[in-house]
C-alpha cells in the first residue's frame, strides 16, 4: 500500500487449501490444510518485497502460486493488471515466462545428468521465441558471465560446483527468459555465511542491471531486511504485518513480529545482558485447525476475549490512524502497540576496515 | 580442566585421495564453561567433536595424531568398553536433526529410560518414572501421557528438547551440541537455547557448542574458537573477538553478515571458496582468499600466535588486523 511505483503484481484474497480426504472408494473431504488463507499484497516495479515467517506459515505456497506452479483455491493475482489465475494454454505460458523462480536447495533443483549449459538453456526449449537455436550457446555463456561464473564451464555437470556456484547456476536459469519478476524462495539459506554474502550481492546487482522486481522469501530476518524495500510477516497462512523495512524492524506493532524480531540472535555479545527477549510459549497451531478470531491468539500474551471472536483486519490500526509516523502501517492486531525490540548496535563498523 | 584436546589430527581416506579434515586442533573446556566452535561446512568442527565423542566413522576416518584428555584420562588410549562408559555418563551429544537421531519405532519414554536401564541398572518401571521427570524438566506439556508417544508425534522444537533431555539424563560433565538449533525456527530456537543455557548453569556442565551462526555464539558462549580448513585460526573470549577480531577470516565473517538493525549497503563478501581438504594451500590455508596476504603467507604456515594471555590468532599479521578494527 505504500508502494510508490506502479504495481507489477497485485495479490488479493489469495487462498490455497489442500483437501484432506478419507476413504478409498467413496472419497469424501474431511478437512483442509489451509496453507494460504487470505493474503493480500502488491509488488511495485523494481521493488523487493520480503516475506518472512516460520516453517509452515505458507510462504513457500505463496511462491508457488505466484509462479503458477499451483492453482489458488480463491483470490486473484494481477500481473500488470491481468489476472493470471484464470489463464490457461498459450496465455499462461507467456505469463510464466515473465515470473521466474529461484529455488532454495541448489543440490536438488539442478538435474545432475544435465550439463550446466543444458540447464541454463532449457528455458529456451520451452520458449524458443526468446532465443533462436543458433544463438543459445552464446546466450548461456553470457548468462554465466553475468552471474559470475566462468563461461567456459558450460559443459560441466552440477556436481563439479560448490553450493554457492550452484545457486548462481539456478539464478542464471531464472534470468534466461528475461523475466520481470523473480520469486526467490530461501535462495541463500543453504549457503555458508561467506558465500551467502556473495549471492546476496549478486541478487542486488542483477536487480539494478535488469530492472527486476523481487519477491524474496526467507526465514532469516537479517537477510530479508538487507535486501527488501518492504517486508510482510506471515503467520499461519496470513500476512499479519506489512510495511517498509524500517517500519517493520524499528517500529513493529504486531506482537508476533515483535516476538520474532526479539528472538533473532544478534552478533553482538554486548547485547546479551540488556536485550529484551519475548519467548513465545507453545508451538504454531496446525493449519488444519486454525484458531478462531486472531490466529496468533493461542500464543499471544496480549490475547483477550475479543481476539477469539473477531478476526483482526490487516490495516493501519485505529491507534495510529491519525499519526503519520513509521508506526502507522498495516498490522492485523486488535491491540497493536509499538515496541522496539531490535537493539541498535552503534559500535560495529559496516564493512571491512 | 574438564576436557583438553591436544594437537588432534584426523584424516579420511577416500577413493580420490586423503582428505585432511582436522590438522592440529587444540582446545580446552572447563566445567560450567561454554566454548563455541565456529566454522563453515568442511572446516572440521563436527569431525573434531566426533573424535572427542568417539563416534567417528573409522574407517574411512583415522585419528593420526594428538591426545584427548577428559578428566585427566587420554580417551584415545581407552578400550572400547571403557569408552562406552564415558559416553552417556561422562559426556553426551546433542545432534542437529532430532528426527533422524531418535529411533522412530521406539517410544520416547523407552528411549529416555534405556539410559537408566543400561548405565544405572534401574528397573523398567523406575526408568519410565525418570523419563517422565526428564520430560517435565525440559517442559514437555502433559509428559506423563506423552511418554508413550513416538518421535514423529512431536513438533521439531519438542523433539529437540527430548534430545536435550536424553543428553542430560545421566548428568554428564560435558555436553557437545552440534548445531542444536539450526533446523529450528527462530522463536523455537530461542526457547531451546534458553533451556540449554539454564540446564547448563544448573548442572555446571562444560558445553561445546558447534555452530556456524555468529548470532547464537554471541548470545551464549564464553569463549570462541574459529575453525578454517581443519585448524583453529582464532581463539578468544567472546567479547574480545566481536569487538576486535585478530584474524582476517573472522573479520570477514563478521563483516559479511547482514544486520538486523539497519539496511546495509553492499555486503562485504570473502572472495573465493573454502579450500579442498585434499589439496589445502601451502603456507596459511586462508591466503588465497585473504585481503592482507603477502609473500610470507604463501610459504610459511602461521602458528597460533599469542595475542594476549587469553587469546590467540593464526595470522602473521594479527597486529595489523587488530589495529584495522580500531579505526
Amino acid at each position: 500500500m505504500t508502494a510508490t511505483t506502479e504495481p507489477i503484481l497485485e495479490v488479493t484474497g489469495l487462498v490455497k487449501h489442500y483437501p484432506l480426504t478419507q476413504g478409498v472408494l467413496f472419497r469424501k473431504q474431511v478437512g483442509a490444510v489451509k496453507a494460504v488463507d487470505g493474503v493480500d499484497f502488491t509488488l511495485g516495479r523494481g521493488e523487493t518485497l520480503g516475506i518472512v515467517g516460520e516453517s509452515g506459515c505458507g510462504k513457500s505456497t505463496v511462491a508457488k502460486l505466484l509462479c503458477s506452479l499451483e492453482r489458488p483455491t480463491a483470490g486473484s493475482i494481477l500481473f500488470k493488471g491481468e489476472d493470471i489465475t484464470r489463464l490457461s494454454g498459450r496465455a499462461l505460458k507467456a505469463v510464466r515466462r515473465n515470473i521466474q523462480m529461484v529455488f532454495q536447495d541448489p543440490y536438488t533443483s539442478l538435474n545432475p545428468r544435465m550439463t550446466v549449459g543444458d540447464i541454463v538453456g532449457e528455458p529456451y526449449d520451452i520458449h524458443p521465441e526468446v532465443a533462436p537455436k543458433g544463438d543459445r550457446r552464446r546466450r548461456v555463456q553470457e548468462l554465466l558471465d553475468v552471474v559470475g561464473l566462468n563461461p567456459e564451464y558450460v559443459n560441466r555437470y552440477p556436481h563439479q560446483f560448490s553450493g554457492g556456484q550452484r545457486q548462481r547456476i539456478g539464478i542464471a536459469r531464472g534470468l534466461a527468459l528475461r523475466p520481470e519478476v523473480i520469486v526467490a524462495d530461501e535462495p541463500v539459506s543453504a549457503l555458508d555465511v561467506s558465500v551467502q554474502a556473495q549471492v546476496v550481492n549478486l541478487l542486488d546487482r542483477l536487480q539494478a542491471e535488469f530492472d527486476l522486481s523481487y519477491v524474496f522469501i526467507a526465514h532469516d530476518l537479517s537477510v530479508v531486511r538487507h535486501i527488501s524495500d518492504r517486508v510482510g510477516v506471515m503467520y499461519l497462512g496470513r500476512i499479519v504485518e506489512i510495511g517498509r523495512d524500517a517500519e517493520i524492524y524499528d517500529h513493529p506493532t504486531h506482537p508476533y513480529t515483535q516476538a520474532l524480531l526479539s528472538a533473532v540472535p544478534v552478533p553482538d555479545p554486548e547485547a546479551r545482558e540488556h536485550r529484551e527477549r519475548i519467548i513465545l510459549t507453545g508451538d504454531v497451531p496446525s493449519p488444519t485447525n486454525i484458531p478462531s478470531g486472531c490466529r496468533f491468539r493461542t500464543r499471544c500474551w496480549k490475547a483477550q476475549e475479543r481476539c477469539a471472536r473477531e478476526v483482526p483486519a490487516l490495516a493501519v490500526p485505529a491507534a495510529f490512524r491519525d499519526a503519520s509516523g513509521p508506526a502507522a502501517h498495516d498490522s492485523a492486531c486488535h491491540f497493536a502497540a509499538e515496541r522496539q525490540v531490535v537493539p541498535a548496535e552503534g559500535e560495529h563498523g559496516n564493512g571491512p576496515g | 580442566m574438564l576436557l583438553e584436546v591436544r594437537d588432534l589430527h584426523v584424516e579420511f581416506r577416500t577413493r580420490d585421495g586423503v582428505a585432511h579434515a582436522v590438522n592440529g586442533v587444540s582446545y580446552e573446556v572447563d566445567a560450567g564453561e561454554t566454548l563455541a566452535v565456529l566454522g563453515e561446512s568442511g572446516s572440521g568442527k563436527s569431525v573434531t567433536a566426533q573424535a572427542v565423542m568417539g563416534i567417528l566413522d573409522m574407517p574411512p576416518g583415522r585419528i593420526t595424531g594428538g591426545r584427548i584428555l577428559f578428566q585427566g584420562r587420554d580417551l584415545l588410549k581407552l578400550r572400547e568398553e571403557e569408552r562406552r562408559k564415558v559416553r552417556g555418563a561422562g559426556m553426551a551429544m546433542i545432534f542437529q536433526d532430532a528426527l533422524s537421531a531418535l529411533n522412530p519405532v521406539i517410544s520416547v519414554g523407552d528411549q529416555l529410560g534405556e539410559m537408566f536401564v543400561v548405565h544405572r541398572g534401574m528397573s523398567k518401571k523406575d526408568a519410565r518414572a525418570r523419563a517422565v521427570e526428564l520430560m517435565e524438566r525440559v517442559r514437555i506439556p502433559a509428559a506423563a501421557q506423552r511418554v508413550r508417544d513416538y518421535p514423529h508425534q512431536f513438533s521439531g522444537g519438542m523433539r529437540q528438547r527430548i534430545m536435550i533431555a536424553m543428553a542430560l539424563a545421566l548428568e554428564p560433565a560435558l555436553v557437545i551440541a552440534d548445531e542444536p538449533t539450526t533446523a529450528l525456527d527462530v522463536t523455537v530456537q530461542a526457547q531451546v537455547m534458553d533451556l540449554l543455557a539454564e540446564l547448563q548453569r544448573e548442572y555446571r556442565m562444560g558445553l561445546i557448542l558447534i555452530t556456524h551462526d555468529l548470532g547464537v555464539v554471541a548470545d551464549v558462549a564464553d569463549r570462541i574458537a574459529v575453525m578454517y580448513a581443519g585448524k583453529i585460526v582464532e581463539s578468544a573470549p567472546v567479547h574480545d573477538l566481536y569487538k576486535a577480531p585478530a584474524h582476517p577470516y573472522t573479520r570477514g565473517l563478521l563483516d559479511s553478515i547482514p544486520r538486523l538493525d539497519q539496511k546495509g549497503q553492499e555486503l562485504y563478501a570473502i572472495k573465493g571458496l573454502p579450500p579442498n581438504l585434499m589439496d589445502i594451500p601451502p603456507g596459511c590455508s586462508f591466503h588465497p582468499r585473504c585481503p592482507m596476504a603477502r609473500d610470507v603467507c604463501r610459504t610459511d604456515e602461521p602458528p597460533l600466535y599469542e595475542v594476549s594471555g587469553v587469546r590467540g590468532s593464526a595470522c602473521h599479521f594479527w597486529r595489523e588486523c587488530l589495529d584495522d578494527r580500531d579505526h
